[in-house]
């Protein structure tokens, strides 16, 4: 660590695209001293990527790059695409982002870089590896890690990246999003754990970010960015007081709110059972003791709330007839899906809609409006002109209407896919939407238009809505009643409102904690 | 474990501009085939033209053969029957091949993939012995016929294992569970992945079938005299290339200029599985 103390100086940084109109970073300036943390919030495209870019020794080559850095107390250069940090920097990718060869073990990987970091034998980068897992409370163990990505959890492969950043003792950690697509649980504990490690190790943490969470939970200095230029800085309490720039006012909107004031009345009226559910096991083989019972009437709206693995996306493609569950019976419609053909099972999904977080569930070679006329053109028989009338309202709904309609859905930003799917679902009239984890990986701004997007959806169309999350803020904005799951069982059932004031189990506690951010949030009162 | 990727590629503008620049030569390739009759200075097979064995001048650019016909007008009258016949069995290829590969894709899944193990195992027989076999079955007559069929297994394994992998992505099961039916992803697969591919596919068959058609006349089983093509004509020249190399060379670059336009339209794509 430098005599000074500073880790980092950042002066004048420009970085721009060759031919860009506008540059991603534009004159950015930063002083970062040892054990200081500054979170990077912004939009996607705000800039953040690129900076993490540069700091990192790996900008693009069409990136053209000005300004002066200075790590430590060494001499100010001129930034530049590959450059050498002249203390020792970690890198914490986000695991969504692929930063794994698929065919190696994890564990070996961060052996591998760990080995090159500390210029040690790979045995002794496993070992430090393997400590440095030890110490992390709630990390999974070292043998796990032994297994290629693919066969690992997002949570997992954040806890041995995280793992290989603090053993490598670092001056400075880049945090690239790295929890950006895990449950507010996991986000929480890993928050958490990122900052005790600070404080032991004394490092200087560079946090990009798109959502709040890690803004309110990690402390420090939070730098709102956009446009390449810190829009604000201060204190994430100070800036979600409300005293701020009108765009950091607008991205602090998308805080997680748990609100204990009674909903208001819903203009659906709710008719008569529209899902039926009896005696549904998810266990195999299935024990005749966890069978779920329950009943969803038209226009309702069930949260499915739990952590990955725990059951509720289990239930619900059980629920779709998707996967045969080992015991039970499902009627949606009045119509027991177990004795349907798979052409009649076929025709009853018609009536289904689903809107996911996961950015591959439209097709990404069909065009922006393929992919809306799609279900009307294969259920219905309307005549051109009318599906062309039915597309654009769907599209100017969700603040698509001004894209160019023959754009893949590949070219698309996560963002836009998302409320694409919405407008999918909007011209089908589904009488059930599956709305599983719909604000993943979008940053706070998006968040909330996509809030707004599905509510609005809602209550115009009247769907029963299945919501599959683990973020008890989304399940209180889009759904009525919920079910929380651990373990591939029911813990707890209600309406949301009783369950937030007076959670029964452990988990649903700990559920209702991890989106609860002291002194940004309205906190549900102590049990 | 990579620390960032790099997005910037030169690779995919690279290909892009081989693919105009293969797309343009075999544009002229065409042109030059569709007015063979006014370019040529003699009719095809015409001899006497001038001396035997000329080498390369202004009045035989090419040079003569044995017969004295000029080469410069056989070269044309050759390239254009090889287009020809490499045009329609690419169209072959393709049709049985790729369009029935991704069709076979969607079929229930024991009678699909009993097809993509037909297809696979004739795939794997040498396209010239499956050529020179449908030759043998049929005559030297449908030797276009079977370059077409010879090339299709290969272009229907393609075709069957792309369209595969898209009825196993996650957009696919999306849309089965909102009802959307085989017939609809059948649609979307001919949409965008056969159309997609087509003109990539199409200029990869013809560099396949042009070799296949050659080499067969070559070998003495596709073309007979008088009709010219430029394997026929490689073949004629074996008895004069020593003494009088412009009789094969001129013929073997023509032909290497419209298997390497095919290929660069291709964009020097093998068509490897996904």
């Amino acid at each position: 660590m430098s005599e000074s103390g500073r880790v980092l100086e950042i002066i004048e940084l420009c970085v721009a695209k060759f031919g860009a109109a506008r540059p991603q970073i534009d004159r950015f300036s930063l002083t970062l001293e040892a054990g200081e943390t500054v979170v990077v919030l912004g939009e996607a495209g705000s800039g953040k990527e690129a900076l993490i870019r540069v700091l990192g020794g790996f900008a693009d080559k069409s990136d053209i790059i000005s300004g002066a850095l200075r790590f430590g107390d060494t001499e100010l250069r001129q930034a530049a695409k590959r450059m050498h940090a002249t203390i020792p920097v970690a890198y914490l990718p986000n695991p969504s982002a692929r930063p794994f060869a698929p065919h190696i073990s994890v564990q070996a990987q961060l052996s591998r870089v760990l080995a090159r970091k500390l210029g040690s034998p790979l045995a002794s980068a496993r070992e430090e590896l393997r400590l440095a897992l030890e110490r992390l409370d709630g990390a999974p163990s070292f043998a796990s890690l032994d297994r290629k990505p693919a066969a690992l959890d997002p949570v997992t492969l954040a806890w041995g990246l995280l793992a290989a950043a603090c053993a490598q003792t670092p001056q400075l950690v880049l945090a690239d999003h790295p929890f950006v697509d895990l449950g507010p649980n996991a986000v929480r504990t890993l928050l958490k754990t990122l900052s005790g490690e600070q404080k032991r190790l004394g490092f200087a943490l560079v946090y990009a970010t798109g959502e709040l969470q890690a803004a309110a939970r990690l402390g420090g200095r939070v730098l709102v960015i956009r446009d390449g230029r810190i829009v604000e800085e201060g204190d994430a309490a100070r800036l979600a007081s409300g005293h701020a720039h009108s765009y950091t006012q607008i991205l602090f909107k998308a805080l997680p709110q748990l609100s204990l004031d009674p909903p208001k009345a819903r203009s659906q009226a709710r008719g008569q059972p529209l899902l039926q559910v009896y005696g549904l096991e998810l266990t195999s083989p299935p024990n005749g003791r966890d069978g779920l019972t329950f009943a969803l009437r038209r226009g309702a709206a069930l949260a499915l709330v739990g952590e990955e693995g725990s059951g509720r996306r289990a239930l619900a493609r059980a629920v779709l007839g998707l996967d045969r569950a080992p015991a039970g019976r499902v009627v949606f419609d009045a119509v027991d899906i177990n004795v349907l053909s798979p052409i009649m099972t076929s025709r009853l999904r018609r009536r289904v809609a689903f809107i996911t977080g996961a950015d591959d569930a439209l097709d990404p070679r069909m065009t922006l409006w393929d992919t809306v006329n799609e279900p009307l053109r294969a259920h219905l028989r309307l005549s051109g002109e009318l599906v062309a009338g039915y597309r654009e309202a769907a599209l100017k709904r969700v603040g698509l209407a001004s894209h160019d309609g023959k754009r893949t859905v590949a070219s698309l930003s996560a963002f836009d896919k998302r409320r694409l799917q919405v407008a999918r679902a909007i011209v089908g009239v589904p009488l059930l939407a599956v709305v599983d984890e719909p604000l993943r990986g979008l940053d706070a701004f998006a968040q909330t238009i996509m809030r707004e997007v599905l509510s609005d959806f809602r209550a115009h169309e009247g769907p029963a809505f299945l919501v599959i999350t683990a973020d008890f803020t989304v399940a209180q904005a889009l759904a009525d009643d919920v079910m929380v799951f651990q373990d591939k069982k029911v813990v707890e059932r209600g309406a949301i409102l009783d369950v937030l004031r007076a959670p029964k189990e452990a988990v649903t506690q700990g559920l209702i904690d991890a989106v609860t951010l002291p002194g940004l949030s309205q906190n549900p009162p102590p049990v | 474990m990579s620390a960032a990727n790099d997005t910037t590629s030169a690779a995919p503008v690279l290909r892009a501009v081989l693919r105009v620049i293969g797309w343009s030569g075999l544009g002229l390739i065409a042109v030059a085939v569709a007015l063979s009759d006014f370019l040529a200075r003699a009719p095809a097979g015409a001899t006497g033209i001038g001396p035997m064995l000329e080498a390369p001048s202004a009045g035989h650019p090419f040079g003569t053969d044995l017969l004295g016909r000029d080469l410069f007008s056989e070269s044309l009258h050759g390239l254009s029957m090889t287009f020809g016949h490499a045009l329609l069995a690419a169209l072959i290829a393709i049709v049985l091949g790729g369009l029935f590969g991704a069709v076979a894709a969607r079929l229930p899944r024991y009678a699909g993939l009993t097809l993509r193990g037909v297809a696979g195992v004739l795939a794997a027989i040498p396209a010239l012995l499956l050529a020179i076999l449908v030759i043998g079955l049929t005559t030297r007559d449908f030797a276009a016929l079977a370059a077409g069929l010879a090339a299709a297994p290969l272009a229907f394994v393609r075709a069957f294992d792309r369209v595969d992998a898209q009825g196993k992505s996650t957009h696919a099961e999306y849309a089965r569970a909102t009802g959307i039916s085989a017939a609809t992803l059948l649609r979307r697969d001919l949409t965008y992945e056969f159309r997609d591919t087509l003109a990539q596919a199409s200029a990869r068959a013809l560099a396949a079938v042009a070799i296949i058609l050659s080499t067969v006349s070559f070998l003495g089983f596709g073309a007979t005299p008088p009709a010219r093509d430029l394997g026929l004509m490689i073949a004629a020249a074996k008895a004069s290339y020593l003494y009088a190399w412009w009789t094969a060379a001129f013929p073997a670059l023509a032909l290497l200029v419209l298997i390497l336009c095919a290929r660069l339209a291709a964009g020097l794509d093998e068509g490897e599985r996904p």
